[in-house]
């Protein structure tokens, strides 16, 4: 197995680039400088019968291993060499459907910083991904018409995306809460109307905001009051007055007693293991 | 007390160090069900990871009927011993330190061939005593014969008596260094009328043993023959044989000659005589003027303790010989000695001492000889602890003798008084006042650490070490020591030269330390002194002399109140006493005015941080020492900050950083008034708490305020901020400094997590309107903080709600039941919120208490981080280990420099048992014993769910917060390692500044250190 393993990479490297089976590889540059480059990885879209798959079967082009400075404008820009291209999503994970998520507020959930990602590229036409795949490359990312900021250019930059505009989040805050405050009001709105109105088998739901308030089924209120019954019933306990009672308890010491001794017996052959008992 | 029970009585029985066996044995035939189970079990599973287990007992084997020995035992243990576990623990410890009987059969065999030997020693005929031409040619005289004229004649014939004195007989003698005393009783014939004059006996006993040294050194039996001196006094040369191969290491016999009994009449040995001629010993002729002779205690005591040899060994073997508590005893406070390295040295508290100190408790009914080895140690301890004899002396003698001298007299004579029973031979006698003082201290302490009933209170008491640079907050060498005899001119010693027979380190050491003792003052909590180690030398070289001794090295614990002040007041100009005072310290007292209108004497010494302050015991010594002793500060080496250069910033030379932390704290506290003053926020201001390490003074390198310079940014005009330029250098990092702000609970807050990050969000924009329009301060509002620039310090303010963990926790079952469940988001914000500023606040309170903390905090971080393992452990963690040693120093006092706390630090984490222990670091003293204990059980019962290192306080009982996500048990262990590479290293190095590894402590030195 390991053997087979080793010649075929030995072929790979012979006539083309390693890659995963199944993939094509097209080196991809950040620009004319760098010596070495890194591959993108690149295969026709194609799932399985019967799974559900949003992006178009044979115009799609599935690309793995995106480094993080080649934005979706840029891979559309590369990629259009080989056909038009309908549109491209940069993903941190492999996701046959397409997931048109809202994003998440910018303030209160933060992209994290992007690592290596996949990518679906949609040509307008099919024979787009087929010269795709073809594609030797080296692509470059950062030229001279259109550069991509690095080093002390891109910190700053970065540091002036990152300030928050504080008139933005205000807005965001204000839109939010009102519908919060709306979706509360309907909420209460519609327990206070069915308060006390039996269901179609003739129970009542029993709420908090009731006439008489009941308990709130949290696991701490029953855990409170299984407490309060114990130590009820302790309190109406004799301890110590049958002599069984007294008899037990003599036990229960004597046991507890065995017990320490047992786990002092324990540490000690511990300690001394490690030898602990040598004063020099 | 009632009979004894049965397993005692076997063990009366037997007798010897081997009992304990027995009477385990019998302990365990009574148990045979048990203990078979309980191998059974030990096979069952795999004890050998060294990993505690939870004890699990069948109900039957708990609930067996108990059997009369096992009830006799567990009886026994609760009258004489703390707990069943203090008690194996000292029965083990007995164990390894006691000689076992086959090692007694062969040391009793040599002992044999040493008396036939000795016995066959040919005798010399007599010759003068200055005339040693008939001592052969490979043997010196074991003493220093200065001056060496002195009349009298003598030979050598075998001794009339060879007897074993001392320890061994008794049973008390501990490994590893076994020795057995012999004494010689030298024939009435050799000695003369008025031997005990000038040194005559002395001199005598020199050459006996030479003689008989040279013999007993052709014979192959033995592997070494060396001289050595009786208890450090270098008028009292013996004689040290070891058998020859590989017995070598097992015992050595050491032979003391002694005179004959009743030779020497009692009456002329008293404190208040004089033996030494001062015409013989400097020479001079008779003074004229008829001043009396000064008496020479010390070289009476000498020739007394030879003369009593016999009858102190009858004492003890009476009173301890058929007590077998009463020998462990001995032996538990032989371990404790050791353990402190009071035995050691010259004035040391021998085993001797310790056992007649328990006769004299017998003697007095403090101690009952059925009493256990571990009540003994605690009765001597605590006897130690109340009873200072450096002011009331005790007596063993009982007979109201009018002739014999009264306590008052031997006060006179010497620091510390502990009299035999013949009430003329003062037992203490070389024990100088600050060793007692010292002794007093260990005694304080132990009795303190016994009676808080710690868990450990048997490895902290017998098995920890306490070597002085690690238990001395400061500590001083003086070297060379023959500057010492410099000193005894000038502080007008002669008359103690001439009782300690030219022996100045011994002579200055006295009024030397009460010179600094004088001088620290209000600084000083204990001045200890290292002890003039005993040497040994080879037969065929001349005996060492006193400045080749080493180092005389003083230990200072300092009292932590007594640092802050840089001003010595003396007493007003008009008074008497301001010319003593002016006499006290020479130049550096000045007259001086004060804001009261007084005008007094006072000595100011400039010291602007707090690493100065803390060295300012430093000047004094230094000064003093000059001053009145003639030691010039070139012989002085004062290891107190070598150190602090570690934890000082890139520019600072004087200071250790708590000042520039103080100022980032004051910037705080500023802050903190003006949030509890806002007004306009819907909710007020509940709590405000600080969540950096800078807030606890525990950050290794403080913050330094910084001022942008407008030329190297380019102005963000809409969000009024300021962009780094491209071409000017990398602005500086200022890591913001997270605060917590509470607000008040409201029911307006919404019950939704997602809703609440809103409505903090919106407090945080408000905050930040309203310190810039309230107060002028430049902030800046994110979704989840505000940042706020103030003197230079950023602080990043987090609005939080009580509540908020609560709501992130809730999970709501089928059934529609709302429980509690912790999840990471939860956890996270709890620890942020709640946990930190809350650690962060106590750690505050301990730097108030213990000004030490933030340097030894902050050495210890600097270290671990040079060894690059910074990554494993949080900035908490360590701070965490570093409080445990100001809250638990037992059985040291809290580190009042960051020296010593850096290398406890060190100790700590390399000999704690991390598997099989919690570190409970008892912040505020909030648990009590038996919460403890509780924490102890939970902690076995979870080992294996819990991190490699659990540190638990009274806040974080179960989860250990700080050490969840590292280190791992490699980096952990990688740590352990170092740390016990390191502290013999930088050991060695503060206590040896002259030796050959001089390595010079830099910043960059640290990272291999």
């Amino acid at each position: 197995m390991v053997a087979r393993r080793r010649k075929r990479a030995a072929r790979d490297s012979e006539d083309r680039i390693p890659s995963p089976p199944g993939y094509a590889a097209i080196p991809i540059k950040f620009s004319e400088k760098q010596q070495a480059s890194h591959y993108l990885y690149v295969r026709a879209h194609s799932v399985r019968e019967g799974t559900r798959s949003t992006w178009p079967q044979k115009r799609t082009l599935f690309v793995l291993n995106v480094p993080p400075y080649c934005t979706e404008e840029c891979l559309s820009r590369l990629l259009s060499s080989c056909g038009p291209v309908q549109s491209v999503q940069l993903q941190e994970n492999p996701d046959p459907a397409e997931s048109p998520k809202e994003p998440g507020s910018k303030f209160f959930h933060p992209q994290p910083v992007p690592g290596f990602q996949v990518a679906y590229v949609v040509f307008q036409k099919p024979h787009g991904v087929s010269a795709a795949l073809a594609l030797k490359g080296p692509l470059l990312v950062s030229t001279e018409s259109h550069p991509v900021k690095s080093g002390i250019h891109k910190w700053i930059r970065d540091y002036a995306d990152s300030l928050p505009d504080p008139e933005a989040l205000r807005v965001e805050v204000d839109t939010f809460m009102e519908a919060y405050d709306q979706k509360i009001t309907e909420e209460e709105a519609k327990a206070k109307e069915e308060e006390g109105v039996p269901d179609e088998e003739g129970w009542v739901k029993v709420t908090r905001r009731g006439r008489r308030p009941v308990l709130p089924r949290t696991e701490a209120a029953s855990l409170r009051v299984l407490e309060r019954e114990r130590q009820k019933r302790a309190r109406k306990e004799l301890l110590n007055f049958y002599a069984w009672q007294h008899r037990e308890s003599k036990m229960e010491h004597l046991a507890q007693l065995r017990k320490k001794f047992e786990e002092d017996k324990q540490r000690i052959e511990l300690l001394r293991a490690q030898r602990k008992f040598r004063p020099y | 007390m009632g009979p004894a029970p049965a397993g005692k009585q076997l063990r009366g029985a037997t007798g010897g160090p081997e009992v304990m066996e027995p009477a385990l044995e019998d302990e365990g035939k009574g148990k045979e069900g048990k203990k078979a189970s309980s191998r059974k079990r030990t096979l069952a599973e795999p004890p050998a990871k060294g990993l505690l287990q939870p004890v699990k007992l069948s109900r039957a084997e708990l609930y067996k009927e108990p059997t009369n020995e096992e009830l006799n035992r567990l009886r026994e243990t609760e009258i004489l011993f703390h707990s069943s576990l203090l008690r194996l623990q000292v029965e083990e410890l007995l164990k390894e330190v006691r000689l076992s009987e086959k090692k007694k059969d062969r040391i009793d065999a040599f002992l044999q061939e040493v008396n036939q030997r000795v016995m066959r020693v040919p005798s010399v005929p007599e010759t003068e005593l200055t005339d040693q031409a008939w001592l052969p040619a490979g043997v010196r005289v074991p003493l220093h014969q200065v001056p060496y004229a002195v009349k009298g004649c003598f030979r050598f014939l075998p001794p009339a008596q060879v007897v074993i004195v001392g320890s061994y007989l008794l049973g008390t003698c501990i490994r590893p260094d076994v020795n057995v005393d012999v004494a010689l009783t030298m024939p009435r014939e050799i000695l003369q009328d008025k031997d005990g004059l000038n040194q005559r006996y002395f001199r005598k006993r020199a050459l006996y043993l030479a003689h008989l040294a040279h013999h007993l050194a052709q014979d192959p039996l033995f592997g070494s023959v060396r001289f050595s001196y009786t208890n450090g006094c270098h008028l009292k040369p013996s004689l040290l044989l070891r058998p020859r191969g590989k017995d070598e290491r097992l015992v050595t016999v050491r032979l003391h000659p002694c005179p004959p009994p009743d030779f020497f009449r009692p009456c002329r040995l008293l404190p208040t005589k004089n033996n030494v001629r001062s015409a013989w010993y400097r020479g001079q002729s008779p003074a004229g003027d008829g001043s009396p002779e000064p008496p020479t205690p010390h070289y009476n005591t000498w020739v007394l303790q030879d003369t009593a040899l016999e009858s102190h060994l009858q004492l003890l073997s009476t009173m301890l010989g058929s007590a077998q508590g009463l020998k462990d005893g001995v032996a538990l406070l032989k371990v404790w000695l050791r353990q402190r390295e009071l035995d050691k040295g010259q004035g040391g508290l021998t085993g001797f001492l310790v056992s007649m100190l328990v006769v004299f408790l017998v003697s007095t009914r403090k101690i009952h000889t059925t009493m256990s080895g571990y009540q003994v140690l605690r009765s001597v301890l605590q006897f130690l602890a109340t009873t200072d004899l450096t002011v009331n002396g005790i007596s063993l003698c009982l007979s109201s003798d009018p002739s014999l001298p009264a306590l008052a007299d031997f006060h006179q004579a010497f620091s510390v008084v502990f009299l035999d029973s013949s009430g003329r031979l003062n037992l203490c006698a070389d024990v100088t006042a600050s060793t007692y003082h010292q002794v007093q201290h260990e005694a304080r302490l132990s009795m303190m650490l016994l009676d808080s009933k710690a868990d450990d209170g048997f490895q902290l008491l017998l098995m920890t070490p306490k070597p002085m640079i690690r238990a001395f907050d400061h500590v001083l060498h003086l070297r060379p020591l023959s500057r010492l005899q410099a000193a005894c001119h000038r502080l007008k010693l002669w008359p103690e030269l001439q009782d300690n027979g030219g022996d100045y380190v011994s002579a200055a050491l006295g009024p030397l330390i009460t010179l600094l003792e004088q001088g620290l003052g209000t600084r000083l909590h204990l001045l200890a002194h290292s002890r003039p180690p005993v040497p040994e030398w080879d037969i065929s070289q001349d005996p060492p002399k006193h400045k080749d001794s080493g180092t005389l090295t003083l230990g200072l614990l300092l009292r932590p109140e007594g640092l802050t002040s840089i001003l010595e007041l003396g007493p007003e100009a008009d008074q008497p006493e301001a010319a003593e005072f002016r006499q006290f310290w020479g130049s550096r007292s000045e007259l001086r005015r004060f804001q009261d209108g007084a005008i007094r004497e006072a000595v100011v010494w400039d010291a602007a941080s707090m690493s100065q302050k803390r060295l300012i015991p430093h000047q004094v010594v230094t000064h003093l020492l000059a001053l009145h002793a003639d030691i010039p500060e070139t012989c002085v080496h004062y290891v107190g900050g070598p150190l602090d250069a570690l934890i000082q910033g890139l520019k600072e030379t004087s200071s250790t950083g708590e000042e520039a932390l103080a100022v980032a704290v004051r910037c705080y506290d500023d802050l903190s008034r003006l949030l509890w003053g806002l007004e306009g926020l819907p909710l007020t201001v509940s709590a405000v708490q600080g969540a950096h390490p800078v807030l606890r003074y525990t950050e290794v390198f403080p913050p330094t305020p910084v001022q942008p310079a407008s030329s190297f940014y380019e102005p963000l005009r809409e969000r009024s901020s300021l962009l780094p330029r491209p071409d000017k250098p990398c602005p500086a990092y200022v890591e913001p400094m997270p605060v917590v702000c509470h607000l008040e609970g409201s029911g307006q807050w919404p019950q939704d997590a997602e809703a609440v990050r809103r409505v903090r969000a919106a407090f945080q924009l408000r905050l930040a309107e309203l310190l810039t329009q309230q107060h002028g301060l430049q902030c800046r509002a994110t979704a989840t903080h505000t940042d706020v620039l103030k003197d230079g310090f950023v602080f990043r303010i987090r609005v939080a709600y009580h509540r908020e963990p609560q709501i992130l926790r809730e999970v709501q079952s089928p059934e529609g039941l709302n429980s509690l469940r912790d999840t990471p988001a939860s956890l996270c914000l709890e620890r942020d919120t709640r946990q930190l500023p809350l650690l962060t606040s106590v750690l505050h309170g301990l730097q108030q208490q213990h000004p030490a903390f933030s340097g030894v905090a902050r050495l210890a971080k600097r270290w671990v981080r040079a060894q690059l393992l910074g990554e494993g452990f949080t900035d908490e963690s360590l701070d965490l280990v570093a409080a445990a040693l100001f809250l638990h120093p037992e059985p040291f006092t809290p580190p009042s420099s960051p020296q010593v706390g850096f290398l406890r630090f060190l100790f700590l984490v390399s000999t704690f048992d991390w598997k099989n222990n919690p570190l409970i670091v008892n912040l505020n003293n909030e648990l009590t014993a038996e919460e403890q204990v509780e924490i102890r059980s939970a902690f076995l019962a979870a080992r294996a769910q819990l991190p490699v290192m659990v540190i638990v306080t009274p806040q974080d009982r179960k989860n250990s917060v700080w050490t969840q996500d590292g280190p791992s048990a490699q980096i952990l262990q990688q740590l352990v390692v170092l740390a016990a590479e390191a502290l013999p290293v930088l050991e060695k190095q503060l206590m040896d500044p002259w030796g050959p590894g001089d390595i010079r402590l830099g910043p960059r030195e640290n990272v291999a250190l």
